[in-house]
């Protein structure tokens, strides 16, 4: 079995790579999403709410981790629920996983081709990024946190300089009134508050890998912490300064904040070029996670060694990449992602959790 | 062998990479348009030609678009001395129904494809924008993908390709009308410049809004006045004076520029100068009546009087010109909410914002009648203009 004793990572770099597994493509069209299905600038509240919600839902999942230390949730999968239903759990959840891995990147292509390379085609722009993905989760887990942890500074501090200057366009009046038509469209919202977290599942074989297992709590909340801020002020930024008339009818509401001024005199009048350029770095990370978390487990599933899967899970991951055949079909699948992620989320670590409760008091009570 | 042979296919994938950009084009093969001008449609000058001659595809000639098109020559004509300094731009307009179907025709006129990143205006006419809802002029320029949502949005008081005439040896006319929106500085007739983000916005939003207006004479365009589009319709009902825009952008709470001028007790100019304004909108519910109380407060200097003899600086002569002043600020606001109420029935001052911020239910109920119901609300302002200087001149008498 592949299991390299060495193959360790710190807390931070935990934290990190679940900051990166999640901030992806989600936050160009975040506050699209929030706001059709609320019609009211509230989307922050939601933001908020299922940010909390989200925190639980890690908090449980971390501890359900904690029992089996060292192992990943392809591994103890098997010794809750026996060995066949474990195995089945476990390729479903590669299947999500290379599902995502290939929406990441057919998403990360359509804003390439539509904003900076017309013309292009999309597979010259989807292989180069999934032989350098190949590339880099043949280094391992650490490896690949290293690269994370050189890329979120840069994509926050990019993210951050392009909220700070489009505050000239920011009316509070955009984000008022405040719970104007009640707490219903808040609930209504709240589905797509917590489908942007689709992917938080690779907690469940994050922890395993970690150094120091008693400070996974700390790591992993922390991890989630970051993507709920950085969601809360794009919704922020992205509706205070367009309103919510205009998010709801454009395709990528974050993209185009950014297009919708200039700055004359600046050394870069548009800074649609670099924030979009960083945040391919970003979707490029949030693949390798994935990417990385599907061949991990088919090869403890079926025994085999990690090199090989990796490599052969590259055309996989290119086949469902090209698997939708338009913008529209790229959105569907998105949904259809977060529906299947809300049902990973509690399927797993609350099914886990029940099942192994209930076997260790079974086991006890025969001792 | 074998070991080199494999560095040797490496080095040679690694040389398919270096075949630089897939579809890259050198800037001097684009034709960037910077302006564009929409027209009620009718055949270009120079089409009828081209179309008597059997240049025809079939259209109804819905609108004329013009593309302001730089630099006029390329960069290897330029190192010509000899040849005379021509234009830096060229205008081709061209008639038709759909905005991209007459920009392709454009690539059968032109030898570079024009393309729209570095498009800076939109100006629309009045005309047009009577005829067709300003939704589906704009359609396609929200959705392409090379136009910025950053470009400004005017209206023309007459054609609107004559704005984009200019002089030659001058600036660049699109380049000129930004400049000319950055005087926002200097006075409130000049609005807040409304984007294509913002216009999508107001348009999804159906409330009515005001664009700024442009008026062309000879070659010489102004921003003069803002054209009304009204939210139920889309379309222009029409437009408001200098003044009243100016008041408007003050009502606003946009701008706080400009000069008010009265004549004093002898007939002679006596000027204010604006430096601040504060414009505070409340809005009120009594069952079914709606009524707002604004509270206008603004301070400024005497700047310029031609009166000879009262040319005093003390505070009691400071009061008694402003309330001069104030009476003139009361009529021009009035003038403004009777147009807005009563000749127009629009509420583009952002009124109904204010309601919505406050009373959400009570909007709810009246926003898809809001124009109508804000012409019947009450709407009642109090005013306070204090002159806190005179300019660098000191007399006491």
């Amino acid at each position: 079995m592949f299991n390299r004793t060495d193959d360790k990572i710190t807390s931070s770099q935990a934290a990190v790579f679940l900051t990166n597994t999640l901030l992806g493509a989600g936050i160009l069209s975040l506050p699209r999403n929030v706001t059709q299905a609320m019609e009211t600038p509230d989307a922050w509240l939601t933001i908020l709410l299922g940010g909390a919600a989200m925190l639980g839902i890690v908090l449980l999942m971390v501890k359900l981790c904690l029992h089996f230390p060292g192992q990943t949730v392809f591994q103890y999968a098997g010794k809750i629920i026996g060995k066949i239903p474990g195995k089945l759990v476990g390729m479903l959840l590669i299947l999500y996983f290379i599902v995502v891995a290939g929406f990441e990147i057919r998403t990360l292509a359509e804003v390439t081709t539509f904003f900076l390379l017309e013309g292009t085609p999309s597979e010259a722009i989807v292989l180069p990024f999934i032989w350098a993905g190949v590339y880099l989760v043949l280094g391992g887990i650490n490896s690949i946190a290293r690269v994370f942890q050189i890329v979120l500074p840069i994509s926050i501090l990019v993210l951050l300089v392009s909220f700070g200057v489009s505050l000239r366009l920011f009316d509070i009046n955009h984000l008022r009134p405040v719970l104007g038509s009640g707490f219903l469209p808040i609930l209504r919202g709240m589905k797509t508050a917590i489908l942007i977290y689709a992917g938080c599942e690779v907690i469940l074989t994050l922890t395993a890998f970690l150094q120091e297992p008693k400070q996974a709590v700390k790591a992993m909340l922390g991890g989630i912490a970051i993507p709920i801020f950085l969601y809360l002020l794009t919704v922020v930024f992205v509706i205070g300064c367009l309103s919510v008339d205009s998010v709801v009818t454009s395709t990528w509401p974050t993209i185009d904040l950014v297009r919708s001024f200039e700055i004359t005199g600046f050394f870069i009048e548009r800074l649609e070029f670099p924030f979009m350029v960083i945040w391919l770095m970003q979707m490029f990370c949030n693949f390798s996670s994935f990417f990385f978390q599907a061949s991990l487990g088919i090869s403890q599933i079926f025994n085999v060694r990690l090199k090989p899967v990796i490599f052969l899970l590259a055309p996989a991951i290119f086949i469902a990449t090209m698997l939708p055949r338009s913008l529209q079909d790229v959105f569907t699948l998105g949904d259809s992602i977060g529906y299947i992620g809300l049902g990973m989320f509690f399927l797993l670590p609350l099914l886990l959790t029940l099942i192994w409760m209930i076997r260790k008091k079974g086991t006890k009570g025969h001792a | 062998m074998l070991k080199s042979l494999r560095k040797l296919t490496g080095i040679l994938c690694v040389l398919l990479l270096l075949s630089g950009c897939w579809s890259s084009t050198e800037i001097e093969d684009l034709a960037l348009y910077l302006g564009l001008s929409l027209d009620a449609g009718k055949p270009a000058p120079k089409e009828k030609d081209l179309e008597r001659k059997g240049a025809r595809y079939p259209k109804q000639d819905k609108l004329l678009v013009t593309i302001q098109v730089v630099p006029a020559v390329g960069v290897a004509s330029n190192e010509d001395k000899s040849l005379e300094k021509s234009s830096p731009f060229f205008n081709i307009s061209g008639s038709g129904d759909s905005i991209l179907q007459i920009f392709r025709q454009f690539s059968i006129r032109l030898d570079r494809p024009i393309i729209g990143h570095h498009l800076k205006v939109i100006v629309i006419s009045a005309d047009l924008l009577k005829k067709q809802s300003a939704e589906q002029l704009t359609d396609f320029l929200l959705r392409d993908n090379d136009i910025r949502p950053s470009c400004i949005v005017l209206v023309s008081e007459g054609e609107a390709m004559d704005v984009l005439v200019g002089t030659p040896n001058k600036e660049i006319p699109a380049v000129s009308l930004i400049g000319m929106s950055r005087n926002r500085s200097r006075t409130s007739k000049v609005m807040r410049p409304v984007t294509l983000a913002r216009l999508d916005a107001m348009i999804h939003s159906r409330k009515s809004f005001v664009l700024q207006r442009l008026i062309t004479a000879g070659k010489e365009t102004l921003f003069s006045g803002a054209e009304i589009i009204k939210g139920s319709i889309g379309q222009s009902i029409g437009s408001l004076g200098e003044d009243d825009t100016m008041c408007l952008t003050w009502l606003r709470g946009e701008g706080d520029r400009g000069v008010i001028k009265v004549n004093d007790s002898k007939g002679e100019p006596l000027v204010f100068e604006m430096k601040s304004l504060k414009s505070k909108i409340t809005p009120h519910v009594e069952g079914e009546e709606i009524s707002f109380d604004v509270k206008i407060t603004t301070t400024g200097r005497i700047i310029e009087t031609w009166s000879k003899g009262d040319t005093s600086t003390t505070q009691e002569y400071a009061d008694e010109a402003s309330k001069i002043f104030e009476e003139e600020l009361i009529r021009m606001m009035t003038q403004l909410i009777h147009k807005l109420q009563d000749t127009y029935a629009a509420d583009v001052a952002g009124f109904g914002d204010q309601l919505a911020i406050k009373y959400p239910s009570v909007w709810k109920k009246v926003k898809d009648d809001w124009d109508e119901r804000f012409s019947q609300s009450k709407i009642s302002i109090s005013y306070k203009l204090s002159i806190t200087d005179f300019g660098s001149f000191s007399e006491k008498k």
